[in-house]
């Protein structure tokens, strides 16, 4: 009955996506009259459905469906090559009440386990100080924190799909001040989903600070710098005694590294970020540490090396039909419902992200308390070509290149090279 | 005036003093140890085991699952990290004086440890004499078949005394290069779960594969891991008089097998290969490339049931044993080595002498042993009962063979 429903949402979303990329092309690409009240009441639809009760409320509907061909890790993995996994689902509402209180709920509808997503409310105090509360992301990592439709990659970088945070219930105080710095400070519940598995036996860190800072130093000066930006970010807090939930996937989501090894004690992430988005091209690089201590967890109850977590990622794309890269992709400049090809852009992504122990010296060990572990390392460089045909599809072909450190561990022991291929198709309301 | 000579003598001795004591304030790590040293039967060890309390907390709750624990252990001030430990045993599996194999290769590819990639600490839980597994396995050895080396050990874990262990080679790799020579041989521990006597249990492979565990070549394909097995059993079970020598001989080194029964026959062995409750306490090798299996003897503290064991005692109960004794020279070959070990024992009155120097060596740490599941009082009559039978058993055993003729 479940399964049945759940066919008949996919359905209703696809057909609603190809419905209004077929009907609705002119009205969404000019949007809203020019002179015609932004608060008068009825429906309209702009970037979204949006549904307009005058200076009291706007409502707007949001759908996201994704079609991905199976990955190609492993030898099974060949042999279902060319099927299709719907990847996501997601419908929301996202709005303003009173033009200062600030809305969103996001609902998976694959995931029966954790289907909230995002569940919150923010209220615009002031530019410099706004209040949100719920269920979302914590504010780290620029990959992690850019919305899955926007992505240049069918996948995140491994970084931010693994040792940022992700998401959780939390409260933050965060605004912009000066001209061009903003800041985000926060606490919450947990340090994240990412740090989860299905696992309830695997340890986690409890309530969790977090802050963040990004400065833009050019914002006032040419257009070419203006994009220019930077930040750091921080997390803290505290493990139980246990086996952690981080751990090492590859770009396709393959284990790597499934930590074994006991941790208690103090949680620690750091991060840095960069983006730069200069006409059609974009660069966005990232750096992010994850320190989690060892107390007393060795076979004489003392203390071990903490385990480290490390990742970065440099990344690059060009819009070859020149659209501006900070303004979207998704509103291509010659649609191919006006003839066009729509937006083209490729893009190539270089990351890496490993697991070892702070400690080096003696032979390495698999051993739970081991004070030298048998770590691992995945290098991986992502191309990518990104096609839009129109605002609402958007369609990416991936190669991936992966290599193991230690190939021992990975999803194809004995080849510490290979090669994945995904394809993904987008409809996005 | 001083003579050279004098000065040259003197120098000479201020040198050899002077090397003495460097020799002897060098840390005894510095001196190479080997396995041997390990296994040095003159002296009760001192092995100790560091587990972090979770762990050892988790291994006496779960001492039923084979479930690997990590630790370091110390030996003469030689400290090997990150070692597995898992409870072991069958009937002596307990949480209280825990019977552990330690494994060093099990998270450190390729540790060893004194040339060994395993050990056992046999807890003795069966055994109130303490000895019996120790004396049975060294007369295999002085007997010329290959068996597993032991010494006695007082067991710390965490600093607290666990009592005596008789600390026993493991039989895998390591243990085939010493003895046979090859380390890339198939070797199966024997897993008693049913009474097993050397029956056919068919054509299917998974009927052998619960009872006959692969130590090592883990991951070859199932028909080469017990294809040849199960070859064994069934020709062993072959009715054909004329084919039936033949057709065994081309799984089992006959003559091996039945050195090996005479041997367990003299120590009056209820649980082996013609144990009680059908064919226990061995493991069965097969040489690479090769279809011929023979046996190693393990875990004997079921061993000196009593002096006037027959010496017939589980051969017709047991198939292969029963048709091997049919031939004439595989008979006279069995009651060969019966009367062998008899007159050696006689002779040197091996028991005995080993029997009193083992027991001289861990009377006092058995006495002191907190966990062991008997009285000191059991000990030693169990000690008594030991040298009535060391006394008596080699005259019974040539008498028998005597009549056989």
């Amino acid at each position: 009955m479940i399964r049945s429903a759940g066919i008949l949402i996919n359905g209703a979303l696809c057909a609603l996506a190809v419905l209004a990329t077929a009907a609705f092309p002119a009205s969404a690409q000019t949007g809203r009259n020019a002179g015609e009240s932004p608060d008068r009441p009825g429906f309209q639809w702009t970037d979204h459905p949006t549904l307009i009760l005058g200076p009291v409320a706007q409502v707007e509907v949001r759908a996201r469906v994704q079609l991905d061909t199976h990955p190609t890790v492993t030898d099974a993995d060949d042999e279902r090559a060319g099927g299709l996994d719907l990847a996501k689902r997601r419908l929301g509402v996202a709005g303003v009440l009173l033009k200062i209180v600030e809305f969103e709920v996001d609902r998976e509808l694959k995931d029966d386990d954790d289907p909230w997503r995002d569940v919150y409310v923010n209220l615009r105090l002031a530019r410099p100080i706004q209040v949100q509360a719920g269920k979302f992301k914590l504010p780290f990592s620029l990959d992690e924190n850019t919305s899955a439709t926007n992505l240049n990659f069918i996948h995140r970088s491994m970084l931010g799909s693994y040792l940022s945070p992700g998401r959780d219930r939390g409260v933050m105080v965060h605004g912009r001040v000066l001209d061009g710095l903003r800041y985000e400070v926060g606490i919450f519940d947990h340090d994240g989903g990412h740090a989860r598995t299905a696992n309830p036996a695997r340890v986690y860190g409890g309530r969790t600070p977090v802050a963040r800072v990004r400065l833009s130093p050019f914002r006032s000066g040419a257009r070419w710098r203006r994009t220019l930006q930077g930040g750091v970010a921080f997390t803290t807090s505290q493990v139980p005694e246990g086996v952690p939930g981080i751990r090492g996937r590859t770009v396709l989501d393959a284990s790597f590294f499934s930590s074994r090894y006991w941790v208690q004690g103090t949680r620690r992430r750091y991060g840095t970020e960069l983006r730069w988005q200069p006409g059609p091209f974009s660069i966005e690089s990232e750096y992010i540490r994850v320190v989690t201590e060892r107390r007393g967890v060795s076979v004489e109850n003392t203390d071990l090396s903490s385990l480290v977590a490390e990742g970065w990622y440099v990344s690059g794309t060009w819009a070859v039909t020149g659209e501006r890269k900070a303004r979207g992709l998704e509103r291509p400049r010659r649609p191919v419902s006006r003839g066009g090809l729509g937006a083209i852009e490729v893009a190539v992504r270089a990351e890496s992200l490993g697991f070892s122990s702070a400690a080096t010296g003696e032979a390495a060990s698999s051993s739970p308390r081991a004070e030298v572990i048998v770590g691992n390392r995945d290098r991986a460089q992502t191309y990518g070509v990104n096609w839009h045909p129109h605002r609402w599809v958007k369609v990416q072909v991936n190669a991936v290149r992966e290599a193991l450190s230690n190939p021992a561990l990975g999803p194809r022991p004995g080849h510490p090279v290979f090669w994945s291929r995904q394809l993904r198709l987008q409809l996005t309301l | 005036m001083i003579d050279r000579a004098l000065v040259g003598h003197v120098g000479a001795s201020v040198a050899l003093v002077a090397l003495t004591v460097w020799v002897s304030l060098a840390p005894r790590s510095a001196v190479a140890q080997t396995g041997d040293d390990l296994f040095d039967a003159s002296v009760v060890h001192e092995v100790r085991l560091f587990m972090n309390t979770r762990d050892l907390a988790e291994l006496r709750a779960r001492f039923e699952e084979n479930t690997h624990y990590p630790a370091d252990l110390v030996w003469r001030g030689e400290r090997v990290r990150n070692v597995a430990v898992r409870s072991r045993g069958l009937g002596s599996r307990n949480p209280i004086k825990l019977g552990l194999a330690v494994d060093f290769d099990y998270y450190t590819t390729g540790q060893r440890f004194l040339g060994l990639r395993g050990l056992v600490f046999d807890n003795l839980w069966q055994d109130p004499a303490m000895i019996r597994e120790f004396l049975a396995m060294g007369l295999f050895n002085r007997m010329g078949q290959p068996a597993p080396r032991e010494s006695f050990a007082r067991l710390y874990i965490n600093h607290a005394y666990q009592g005596v262990y008789a600390m026993v080679e493991d039989l895998d790799e390591e243990f085939l290069a010493r003895t046979v020579g090859g380390r890339n041989g198939v070797l199966f521990e024997f897993k008693w779960l049913y009474p097993f006597f050397g029956d056919d249990l068919g054509d299917d492979l998974a009927a052998y594969k619960p009872i006959f565990e692969p130590r090592t070549r883990l991951h070859d394909p199932d028909a080469s891991l017990w294809g040849p097995v199960r070859d064994l059993w069934q020709s062993v079970n072959d009715e054909d008089s004329v084919t039936w020598r033949p057709s065994v001989s081309r799984f089992v080194d006959l003559e091996q097998f039945v050195t090996q029964a005479a041997i367990e026959n003299y120590l009056a062995e209820n649980d082996g290969l013609l144990g009680y409750a059908g064919m226990d306490n061995f493991y069965l090798y097969r040489g690479e490339g090769a279809t011929i299996h023979r046996f190693f003897p393990w875990d004997k503290d079921n061993a000196f049931l009593r002096a006037d064991l027959p010496i017939t005692h589980g051969i017709d109960s047991n198939r292969l044993m029963r048709r091997a004794l049919e031939y004439e020279d595989l008979r006279a070959r069995y009651f060969a080595v019966l009367a062998a070990c008899a007159q050696m024992d006689l002779e040197e009155a091996w028991l005995a002498t080993r029997l009193e120097t083992a027991a001289a060596l861990i009377v006092d740490f058995t006495h002191a042993d907190p966990l062991k599941p008997f009285l000191n009082a059991d000990f030693d009559r169990a000690l008594d009962f030991m040298r009535a039978f060391a006394r008596e058993r080699a005259t019974y055993v040539l008498d028998a063979v005597a009549r056989q003729h």
